[in-house]
């Protein structure tokens, strides 16, 4: 019996550096064996320092960014300033035990930069009901996270800079695709520091 | 709620279980598509009963299927200053419904200006998890100081209570009883409760393979509550390579990079709110 | 559910005729016995392996020309890039793989011998189809027992170039194009696309490459190396082993 989770395909890290965080995920667009595309957006920004990384299942991939974007733009809008990332979260959380019993078949990973400071990481995991998995270092997400749990356990360093961590990311998602059927296809890495967003698209293994 | 309604109730942002998946997803089910795994604490919860108050004790594994999906994460949930709840099972469902109890407690102590009896919290979680007919998965062990003193509830998914002067939850409760029976003692001290909780969680996470990590424990007495997290690490990791792992810049092929500047919108911190604005929580 | 342990194969030592030697009950049994995937939980990973595949051939006017990829997969997890999914059987004949790579290669190196044995009784080469005859035979006897393969036996004999598709349904075609896997849709479409009789060699081989390379891109379980043999009178030849991703910078910087 198939996994909804393996209908489409993906593969997601976060990772937190040194007043740094970098999100990277998969391209591909898939319906079971067949690769349908290789420009899928699977991470969205919400607001200026959160992200939302979403693996799953894709119809609610995108049915659940359009929540969370509607839910985050009223927020703007009565409170006349941005989500913090950890509301976010939390918001995320919610909605999706909102539908505990009948989930929608996604597992976002948020990430973003908040705290006094608004440099400190944030990281935050969920399986589908939305239970948070809160960390320090790195969260995965996605068909693979086997593979790369094992590869960011052992590469991840703490307090990184925006440059190492991107390397760092790379290495662990570009390593972990190419042990999944599933994901791959190039991949989209975003490093956010107070600065601003740096959007990198790598070349990986195109089967 | 019909789901005709479903938009507005989002958008009015009212509580309540949301049923508009539930039957694409039966129906996916059907044709032989398996749901995801749900984050579960297959765990070792405890608490005992002391001379002047209560320990609670957890360990601190969550598990996704055969993967540790935390190795540290806190299953001993606030509900109150004086009131603190273990918990097993799908981590969503204790999560959420700990957190729910704990904003209607936090209320209700509003309401009466008294300080919340565990008693409450218990009728308030089992009326819940009754009322959900064991479909909220959450095995609760609830441990508080009140006016009548300490007192300690397990609470199963079906909403059946007990009340004992040690308890044991999880898939680890069978280890950690064994300790429990063989220690427990009337009237002990606080330092040793401490350590027959410790002896208990340890034997969970050595013996259960759905328990694992460190041991959090929790103190309440007539003073407040001690929170004890990490106390014990039997599992920190010891094979790191030394230095890591280091790319050069330039390892990753870049096929093309861009950089968005942050457009920060002008945070207006002067609100409407009033300074003596009421806190919660 | 009786044990695992239970059970035991009732055939005997070499298959070939295994069926006749059935006792009647059985064969009145044989659609009762476990699915081998499920007599020890976590086996289908093994027993699946190279269920997902892209393997083709097919005779032109120069020869035979057969490409295959490199991937083998346990369910979605990539267990192997560099797999040789064509099978030496002697200088004249190959042997594809698809399916059970245990089955594949352990019936193929089967039937290397037994070609032997036929080579050396006969004092002549064995033809093509004598040989997938022989494999044919094999499966069908097994039919129901839960072997997988899906092989195509190619090769040279005295009647020129020949192919047959060979599977543990028991199925035995001859045709001159074959595709076989969970890829075989897509390379069929750039191989019968580009596909003419009097093509060149170089034209042949550049197709065949070309059509397991879109199979490796479209088709999540194929993947890894190209790999093309190239078989004429003189026999077979490796022609070309070439990294998928190469091919995927090579082909999309000629688009360009």
């Amino acid at each position: 019996m198939s996994s909804i989770m393996q209908y489409n395909g993906a593969a997601i890290i976060a990772m937190a550096g040194k007043d740094c965080i970098a999100i990277a995920s998969d391209k591909r667009y898939g319906i079971r064996n067949q690769t349908m595309g290789c420009q899928m957006k699977k991470i969205f920004q919400v607001g200026d320092k959160t992200f939302v990384g979403l693996t799953g299942l894709a119809t609610d991939m995108q049915t659940l960014d359009q929540k969370f974007r509607f839910r985050s733009n009223m927020y703007r809008l009565r409170e006349e300033r941005e989500m913090s990332t950890e509301a976010f979260a939390n918001m995320v959380t919610s909605l999706l035990y909102e539908h505990r019993f009948g989930p929608y078949f996604c597992e976002p990973i948020v990430a973003g930069l908040g705290g006094e400071d608004g440099k400190s990481p944030f990281l935050c995991g969920m399986d589908l009901l939305g239970a948070q998995v809160r960390t320090e270092d790195f969260m995965v997400g996605g068909d693979c996270t086997e593979a790369l749990y094992g590869l960011c356990e052992s590469m991840y360093r703490p307090d990184l800079g925006p440059d190492e961590l991107f390397e760092v990311i790379a290495q662990c998602l570009l390593s972990g695709v190419d042990r999944d059927c599933l994901a791959g296809w190039g991949c989209v890495v975003h490093v956010l520091t107070p600065e601003g967003v740096t959007t990198r698209d790598l070349k990986g293994r195109m089967d | 709620m019909l789901p005709s309604s479903a938009p507005l109730h989002e958008a009015l942002g009212l509580g309540g279980f949301n049923f508009d998946n539930t039957r694409r997803n039966q129906v996916l089910g059907a044709q032989g598509v398996a749901a995801p795994r749900v984050k579960k604490t297959g765990t070792t919860i405890v608490g005992v009963v002391y001379k002047d108050g209560v320990v609670l004790g957890a360990d601190t594994r969550a598990t996704e299927g055969e993967t540790v999906c935390d190795k540290n994460c806190e299953k001993i949930h606030y509900i109150a200053d004086n009131i603190w709840c273990c918990g097993a099972g799908t981590s969503a469902d204790t999560e959420a419904t700990t957190q729910l109890v704990s904003s209607q407690i936090e209320l209700h102590r509003l309401a009466t200006g008294k300080a919340p009896r565990t008693i409450t919290a218990l009728t308030m979680l089992k009326r819940k998890l009754f009322q959900y007919q064991g479909n909220i998965s959450a095995a609760l062990v609830l441990g508080g100081f009140d006016c009548n003193g300490p007192s300690l509830y397990t609470v199963y998914p079906h909403g059946s209570t007990d009340s004992l002067p040690y308890v044991t939850m999880g898939s680890g409760s069978l280890a950690a009883m064994a300790v429990f029976e063989a220690e427990y003692k009337d009237a002990m001290s606080v330092e040793e409760a401490k350590a027959l909780v410790q002896a208990a969680i340890m034997s969970g996470i050595n013996n259960d393979l759905g328990s694992g990590g460190s041991v959090d424990m929790l103190v309440i007495n007539k003073d407040g509550n001690t929170v004890l997290r990490n106390v014990v690490r039997p599992n920190e990791r010891k094979f790191r390579k030394a230095g890591g792992y280091s790319f050069p810049k330039g390892t990753a092929k870049v096929l093309t990079q861009t950089f968005t500047p942050l457009s920060s919108l002008p945070i207006d911190v002067t609100t409407t709110r009033s300074p003596a604005a009421m806190e919660v929580g | 559910m009786a044990s695992a342990l239970d059970y035991t194969l009732p055939v005997g030592a070499h298959g070939t005729g295994a069926a006749d030697r059935l006792a009647p009950q059985l064969l009145d049994a044989a659609p009762m016995l476990p699915d081998p995937s499920e007599r020890c939980p976590g086996v289908e990973k093994h027993v699946r392996m190279l269920h997902g595949t892209t393997t083709l051939a097919f005779k032109y006017q120069g020869g035979v020309v057969v490409a295959v990829d490199s991937r083998a997969s346990a369910g979605a997890y990539i267990a192997s890039q560099t797999v040789k999914k064509v099978i030496e059987i002697n200088p004249f004949l190959l042997g594809t793989m698809a399916g059970g790579a245990a089955d594949c290669s352990y019936w193929e190196r089967y039937l290397g011998m037994r070609c032997r044995m036929f080579e050396l009784d006969q004092k002549k080469r064995i033809s093509v189809a004598a040989a997938s005859k022989i494999l044919s035979n094999i499966t069908h006897s097994y039919k129901g027992y839960g072997l997988s393969m899906g092989t195509m036996i190619c090769g040279w004999d005295e009647s020129g170039p020949q192919i047959y598709y060979v599977d543990s349904d028991g199925d035995r075609l001859h045709h001159h194009l074959f595709s076989v896997g969970s890829g075989s849709t897509f390379a069929y479409g750039v191989l019968d696309t580009g596909y003419r009789y009097d093509l060149t060699k170089d034209e042949a081989l550049a197709l065949a490459q070309r059509s397991i390379f879109a199979a490796t891109y479209r088709d999540a379980y194929s993947g890894g190396t190209v790999r093309v043999y190239h078989i004429d009178q003189k026999g077979w030849q490796r022609m070309s082993e070439t990294d998928s991703m190469e091919l995927y910078f090579k082909f999309r910087q000629e688009k360009a």
